[in-house]
C-alpha cells in the first residue's frame, strides 16, 4: 500500500470522523449531556488531527488543535457546551470539513472565516479556563525562585531531558504520575506499539520505568504475539494527567492502564530505571509515530465497539469482579462490528453479474419450459432452486449497497445553517429517519436536488423572524427531513413551517411566463405543481442562494433520473410539504408481465393491490369517455392503458382484459385495463435515459426471458396523465407515448 | 524475514523487528536450541516489544540449557529502546562491547 492509497483512507476516515462530528455536536445541541458524545465529538477532531499531522497538512492540525483544546474544555467540565458554544463549535465543525476537502482536492477555505473562528474557539476555552486549564499546554511564566529540579528518594536519579523546546524546565510546577501499563494482545494487533507509546510518555517529562517480566516463559512456551510484559513508570511532568492519559488515547481499550498522581517523596519503591535523555536514534522512524495508523487502518466500527466497551468499562469500574464481563463484551463487540473497506466498482461490477445472471437464469428457464411441456423434469426443479438462489444472491448483494440516509441528511444541517445565516433568519432542522437504508446510488444523487430544496425553503419557504413574529408563530422556523420506507419505496418529505406557497403570485407568474392560458381553472394542487414547470421562479429578487429560475425543474428533473417522483402540498400561512418517493434500489424490481395491444409491459408489483377480471355489470360510464368500475361497494375509475400510451384509437372493451387495481404515489387509486398478465418475475432494470430517452408514463426497460425488451410502466405518471394532469405537457406526452409505441 | 544465519550459531537481526517479525524470529531462535548462539543487533532500526519478549525467554531458555546467548553488536537504537521500556540486556552484552 503506498503512501497516496493510506492518504485516501485517511480522507475517508476524515468523512466518517466529520460525520461523528456533526451528530455528536447536534446531540449535544439538542441537550444530550453524555459524557461518551463528548468524548466521540472530542475523538472524532483529536483522530482528524493525528492523521493529518502524519500526513503534513499543517492548517488542517492547526486548526483541528485549537478545536480540540476548546473541546477538551467540555469535556473536562470547565466549559458548559450552550447554545452559543454549539454554534461556534459547529461552524468549526464546517470549517474543519473544508480544510479536510481543501486537503484533498486542493483549493483554499475562506481564512477569514476560519481565522475568525479560531479567535471564538480561543476565546471560549480561555474565558471559562481562568487557570490556564489542562488542554493548552501551559507555557508559564518563568518563576524567579525557580522549583528544585524533582530529586526523589525512591531509589532512581531521574535525568532531565528535553525533546521539544516546549518544556520549560525547572519553571513550572511539576506533579509526579505514577503510570501502570499492561498491554493486551489487540493492542498490538491493532497497530499499535507499547515501545512507542512508552516513547510518547517519556516526552513528557522525566520518566523512570519498571518492566515486569516476570509472566516471559521459556522460548518453546511463548506465543510471540501474546504480551507479557507490563510496566510501571514514574513520570515527573509540568503536564496534567489528562496530557499523560492522551499518550494512551488509541490504547487505552487495549490496555490496563492506571495513572494517579503521587507526591514526588511517595513514588514507588520499585527499582526503577531512568531511561536516556537522549533517545534520538528512536526518532527517524519515518511512519512510526501511532497516530496515522490507527486513524487509517482501524475501522471505525472497531472503534465505536471499543467505546462501547469503554462505557461498559466505566460501569464496571466499581466493580473490579466485572471487569472480566467487560472484557468479554468488548470481544464480543470487537466480533460484531467487524467491518471491511470495498471498492465502490467491485461491488458494482458484482451487482452488474448478478443482473445478467438473473436475465440469464430467466432465459434458461423459459427454453426449459418450452422444450419441457409437463413440466417435471429434474432440470426444472433444479431450475427451480436456482432461481431461488439467484434471489439470494441479489438481494445479499443488494443490501450491500444499501446505506443509511443520514450523512446526507446531516449535510442538510450545514446548509441550512449557512443559508439561514446568509439571509438573517434563525432556523432548526430537525430530522427523522435517519437510519433509513436506501442503495448507494440513490444517496449519492440525492443529495444535490436536496440541497437545492433545502435552500430553497430556507430562503422562500420560511418567513423573516419578524413576519413570523406578526402572523403568532415562533420566530424561529422548523424544516423536518424525514425519510421512511413505504411500499418498496423510499419516502423523503421536507416540511417546512413557512408561509406556503402564494397561489395568486405562483399563478399570476405561470400566466405571465406563458406556462398556462389566463383562464385555466386548476386545483390548488395543480397550482402548487407549477413550480416544477422549466424556468419558473417567484423569486423577486435573485439572490445568491435561490431564484434563478433554474431551481425545482431541475429537481424535479433529478428525481425522475432516479425513477423517482416528487409533489408538494402547501397550506397557506402553515407551510409546505415536498414529498419525493424513490426506488430502494436501482438495479432490480419485482414486476407483473402484461400484454398491453400486443406490447408487453412490466408493472411494478409495489404499485398493484390487486387483480380483477372485470364482469359487464361492474362497468359504469361515467361522462364522455371516462369509465368506472365497480369495487366491493366502491367505485374506481377505469385506465385503459392501450389508450392512454397511444397503443392503440379506441378503447378496449374492459371484459375482455384484466384490471390492475394499483395505488399511486398520491393514495388515489385506479384500475388500469391491460389485455392479459403473463406472469409474474423479477426483471433488471436498464434504465432508458441513459440508453435512449425520458419517455413519460415508461419508467425504464428490461430484457425479458426471452432477450425481448419490455417497457416498465410509470403507474403515478399514468395515473397522473389519466386524471388529464399534464396540462400544458399533454401533448408533449401523447407525441412522446406514440413514439414509445412506434419504437 | 526476521534475521539471517550468517554462520553457525550466529544470527543477524534484520533493520525493521515489528509484530510480524514475532513469529519469524521465535522459528529462527527454536531452530537454534542448544546450541551457543551471537546475536548481532547492529542493524536494528527499529524493535518492537514482542520481538524483545521472543529475544528475552531465548536468553532465560539458553540460560537454562546452560548455554550462551550473546548480543555481539547491538545498534543505538537497538540499546535506547531496551532502555526506554526499561530492559537491562547488560548482562547478555558481549564483553567487547560492555560500557
Amino acid at each position: 500500500m503506498d503512501m497516496n492509497e493510506i492518504k485516501e483512507i485517511f480522507f475517508q476516515e476524515c468523512e466518517e470522523q466529520l460525520a461523528e462530528l456533526e451528530s455528536g455536536l447536534l446531540k449535544l445541541n439538542d441537550g444530550d449531556r453524555d459524557p461518551e458524545t463528548v468524548n466521540a465529538v472530542f475523538r472524532a477532531v483529536h483522530s482528524i488531527k493525528g492523521g493529518a499531522g502524519a500526513f503534513g497538512l499543517d492548517d488542517l492540525v492547526s486548526f483541528a488543535h485549537v478545536f480540540e483544546t476548546t473541546l477538551d474544555c467540555v469535556r473536562s467540565n470547565k466549559l458548559e457546551p450552550n447554545q452559543d458554544v454549539l454554534k461556534v463549535m459547529l461552524k468549526s465543525a464546517d470549517v474543519l470539513a473544508d480544510l479536510v476537502t481543501a486537503s484533498r482536492d486542493g483549493g483554499s477555505v475562506d481564512e477569514s472565516r476560519s481565522r475568525g473562528l479560531v479567535k471564538e474557539l480561543e476565546a471560549l476555552a480561555k474565558g471559562e479556563m481562568p487557570s490556564g486549564g489542562a488542554a493548552e499546554a501551559p507555557k508559564a511564566a518563568p518563576v524567579a525562585a525557580a522549583a528544585p529540579a524533582a530529586t526523589d528518594d525512591s531509589g532512581f536519579q531521574p535525568i532531565p531531558f528535553s525533546f521539544d523546546d516546549d518544556f520549560g524546565g525547572d519553571d513550572a510546577a511539576k506533579s509526579v504520575f505514577e503510570v501502570t501499563f499492561k498491554p493486551r494482545r489487540d493492542l498490538f494487533a491493532k497497530g499499535n506499539e507499547a515501545a512507542l507509546l512508552l516513547r510518547d510518555l517519556s516526552r513528557l517529562g522525566e520518566m523512570a520505568i519498571n518492566c515486569d517480566t516476570e509472566a516471559l516463559p521459556a522460548l518453546d512456551k511463548i506465543d510471540p504475539e501474546e504480551t507479557y510484559f507490563s510496566w510501571t513508570i514514574s513520570v515527573t511532568t509540568d503536564k496534567t494527567e489528562q496530557d499523560v492519559r492522551a499518550v494512551f488515547e488509541f490504547a487505552e481499550w487495549d490496555c490496563d492502564l492506571e495513572v494517579s498522581e503521587v507526591a514526588a517523596e511517595a513514588a514507588e519503591e520499585l527499582p526503577m530505571v531512568p531511561v536516556p535523555f537522549d533517545l534520538s536514534a528512536l526518532d527517524d522512524e519515518p511512519a512510526a509515530a501511532p497516530a496515522p495508523t490507527p486513524v487509517a487502518e482501524v475501522p471505525v466500527d472497531t472503534k465505536m465497539a471499543a467505546a462501547a466497551a469503554r462505557v461498559e468499562k466505566k460501569e464496571a469500574a466499581a466493580a473490579p469482579a466485572a471487569a472480566a464481563a467487560a472484557n468479554n463484551a468488548a470481544a464480543a463487540a470487537n466480533a460484531a462490528g467487524q467491518t471491511i473497506r470495498v471498492d465502490l466498482d467491485r461491488v458494482d461490477r458484482l451487482i452488474n453479474l448478478v443482473g445478467e445472471l438473473v436475465i440469464n437464469q430467466a432465459m434458461l428457464s423459459q427454453s426449459v419450459v418450452e422444450n419441457d411441456t409437463n413440466g417435471t423434469s429434474s432440470i426444472n426443479m433444479g431450475l427451480e432452486e436456482l432461481q431461488q438462489l439467484t434471489r439470494e444472491i441479489q438481494d445479499s448483494v443488494m443490501a450491500i449497497r444499501a446505506q443509511p440516509v443520514k450523512p446526507v441528511f446531516q449535510r442538510m444541517s450545514r446548509i441550512v445553517r449557512e443559508v439561514a445565516d446568509m439571509v438573517g433568519k434563525s432556523i432548526r432542522l430537525v430530522t427523522e429517519g435517519e437510519n433509513t437504508e436506501v442503495d448507494k446510488t440513490v444517496i449519492d444523487k440525492i443529495a444535490e436536488p436536496l440541497t437545492h430544496m433545502i435552500r430553497n425553503a430556507v430562503d422562500h419557504g420560511i418567513e423573516s423572524p419578524e413576519k413570523r413574529e406578526a402572523a403568532g408563530k415562533d420566530p424561529e422556523g422548523t424544516i423536518k427531513l424525514s425519510a421512511k420506507h413505504r411500499s418498496g419505496r423510499i419516502l423523503i418529505e421536507l416540511i417546512d413551517d413557512g408561509g406556503g406557497i402564494n397561489r395568486e403570485r405562483v399563478k399570476q407568474k405561470a400566466i405571465d411566463n406563458d406556462l398556462i392560458s389566463p383562464d385555466a381553472n386548476l386545483s390548488d394542487e395543480e397550482i402548487d405543481n407549477l413550480i416544477f414547470a422549466p424556468g419558473f421562479s417567484t423569486a423577486d429578487k435573485i439572490s445568491d442562494i435561490s431564484g434563478r429560475g433554474v431551481g425545482m425543474d431541475v429537481v424535479k428533473r433529478s428525481i425522475q433520473a432516479l425513477g423517482g417522483r416528487i409533489s408538494i402540498s402547501s397550506r397557506p400561512g402553515l407551510g409546505s410539504t415536498f414529498t419525493m418517493s424513490l426506488p430502494l434500489t436501482l438495479a432490480v424490481l419485482d414486476g407483473m408481465v402484461v400484454t398491453v395491444a400486443g406490447q408487453t409491459l412490466v408493472v411494478p408489483l409495489t404499485a398493484i393491490v390487486e387483480t380483477l377480471q372485470p364482469e359487464a355489470s361492474s362497468i359504469h360510464s361515467f361522462g364522455a369517455n371516462q369509465r368506472l368500475i365497480s369495487i366491493r361497494n366502491s367505485f374506481c375509475p377505469l385506465v385503459d392503458v392501450g389508450r392512454i400510451l397511444n397503443f392503440r384509437s379506441t378503447q378496449a372493451n374492459p371484459v375482455e382484459g384484466v384490471a390492475l387495481l394499483v395505488e399511486s404515489e398520491g393514495g388515489g387509486q385506479r384500475a388500469l385495463m391491460v389485455d392479459a398478465i403473463q406472469g409474474q418475475r423479477q426483471v433488471v432494470i436498464k434504465s432508458l435515459e441513459a440508453n435512449y430517452t425520458h419517455v413519460p408514463g415508461i419508467a425504464a426497460a428490461t430484457i425479458l426471458g426471452d432477450g425481448r425488451v419490455a417497457l416498465i410502466l410509470d403507474v403515478d405518471a399514468v395515473v397522473a396523465a389519466s386524471r388529464g394532469q399534464s396540462m400544458k405537457q399533454d401533448g408533449a406526452l401523447k407525441a412522446d407515448m406514440s413514439l414509445a409505441a412506434a419504437g | 524475514m526476521a534475521s539471517k544465519k550468517a554462520d553457525k550459531g550466529s544470527l543477524k537481526l534484520v533493520p525493521v523487528l515489528d509484530l510480524n517479525e514475532a513469529s519469524v524470529l521465535h522459528g529462527q531462535l527454536t531452530s537454534m536450541r542448544g546450541e551457543d548462539v551471537k546475536i548481532d543487533a547492529s542493524e536494528v532500526e527499529r524493535v518492537g516489544v514482542q520481538c524483545v519478549q521472543v529475544l528475552l525467554a531465548a536468553a532465560k531458555t539458553w540460560e537454562a540449557d546452560s548455554k550462551n546467548f550473546v548480543f555481539e553488536k547491538v545498534s543505538e537504537a537497538f540499546e535506547k529502546t531496551m532502555q526506554l521500556i526499561g530492559i537491562n540486556i547488560d548482562h547478555l552484552l558481549a564483553k567487547e562491547i560492555r560500557q
